[in-house]
């Protein structure tokens, strides 16, 4: 079962597109997410973020062809990277700030948050 | 339990008490990497393969060649042998995996085995070279990281394959090192790799590779291992990996 989802599943797209390694860090009051981006230059990163997805594009600094490999493609190009991320709460869009540091995408996204003091009766 | 995994060895292969270096996928994909990079630098020859049918039907083609992605290398001599894998071991695979690998470890008379890892850190973007800690299994394993100056891990959990690695061998009176390098806890890191190799090489004059290609060609080789990254990372899910951020009861 597990072959075939990752088969049917590849990290890899026919329009020269490879999805990057990502993980979702839920830090309580935000959201971390986090990307590797190798051959990736800082000034061709797009994020886009709604209340709900962040995405982002990321185009190499050179193009990458790997020929004569695997079985279902014989030799395919990439040229950037593309993820769109659905977020498992709504976020704050203009509140986000991203960093990238040897390769490694930050993007912290404050939660939509909204808190009432209780007092004590 | 022994015939669940089996190492499939060329006739007529010596061993000379070797030390063994054993870089298995795990956390950065440290193992993998550094073990990939001393075998193809070194120009060691494979000398064998590990089959079990608890490992996921996959072989690789390289150059044409069909080959098993689990591989057994060796030097010229017989001094250095180098256990790799170029599939995530499943979890139920560990403990058959271990037992027969230190078995065979213990068959050929090893003088030290040598684990190569990954220490995850979540600072790790911020660090330029990544630190090496080591775990040893005896006195006379701790006495050599003594010797070479690593510093090694005074308390925590560890998990997975290297952690039965160092018990299995401990059973068998066989001396063990885990070298744990600071590494990105799910994304390929050729830069750990490399430091790894810096300290794997206190333990053996033969090795004399420059780590600059693998520092140089990094970017490369993150993205050529990402898919193995993927599987290595939920396979690391279920091998209790996480417990290595925990802290133990302390009691002293």
């Amino acid at each position: 079962m597990e072959i075939e989802r990752r088969i049917l599943k590849a990290t890899w797209e026919h329009d020269g597109n490879l999805e990057p390694l990502y993980e979702v860090e839920d830090k309580g009051d935000e959201i971390f997410v986090t990307f590797d981006l190798p051959l990736v230059r800082k000034e061709n990163i797009a994020i886009n973020t709604t209340e709900n997805t962040v995405e982002v594009t990321a185009k190499m600094s050179d193009a990458v062809c790997w020929a004569r490999w695997g079985v279902v493609q014989k030799k395919i190009t990439f040229q950037a990277f593309r993820k769109q991320i659905k977020l498992p709460e709504p976020i704050e869009p203009e509140k986000a700030q991203a960093s990238f540091k040897n390769g490694i995408l930050r993007i912290n996204l404050p939660k939509v948050r909204r808190k009432v003091l209780i007092t004590i009766e | 339990m022994d015939e669940v995994v089996r190492i499939v060895e060329e006739e007529g292969i010596i061993h000379k008490e070797p030390i063994v270096i054993e870089g298995l996928p795990d956390v950065g994909l440290v193992g993998t990497i550094a073990a990939s990079y001393i075998v193809e630098k070194m120009d060691y020859k494979e000398i064998g393969y590990i089959e079990s049918d608890l490992f996921v039907p996959v072989m690789v083609i390289h150059g044409g060649k069909l080959t098993n992605p689990f591989r057994l290398y060796s030097d010229k001599d017989g001094s250095l042998v180098v256990v790799l894998s170029e599939v995530a071991v499943p979890p139920k695979a560990v403990y058959p995996l271990t037992t027969v690998l230190a078995n065979w470890f213990h068959k050929i008379d090893a003088k030290l085995v040598i684990s190569i890892k990954g220490l995850p850190v979540k600072n790790r973007m911020d660090i330029e070279k990544p630190e090496v800690f080591a775990v040893g299994n005896n006195e006379a394993a701790m006495g050599e990281l003594k010797d070479k100056q690593i510093e090694f891990l005074e308390e925590g959990f560890i998990a997975g394959t290297y952690a039965m690695m160092l018990w299995e061998c401990t059973k068998r009176k066989l001396s063990a090192i885990s070298l744990l390098a600071q590494c990105f806890p799910v994304y390929p890191d050729p830069g750990a790799a490399a430091s790894a190799i810096e300290s794997v090489k206190k333990f053996s004059p033969e090795l004399t590779l420059d780590v600059g290609e693998l520092l140089e060609n990094a970017e490369e080789i993150k993205l050529k291992a990402r898919d193995l990254m993927q599987q290595t990372a939920l396979s690391a899910s279920e091998m209790q990996k996480g417990m290595e951020q925990d802290m133990p009861i302390m009691y002293r």
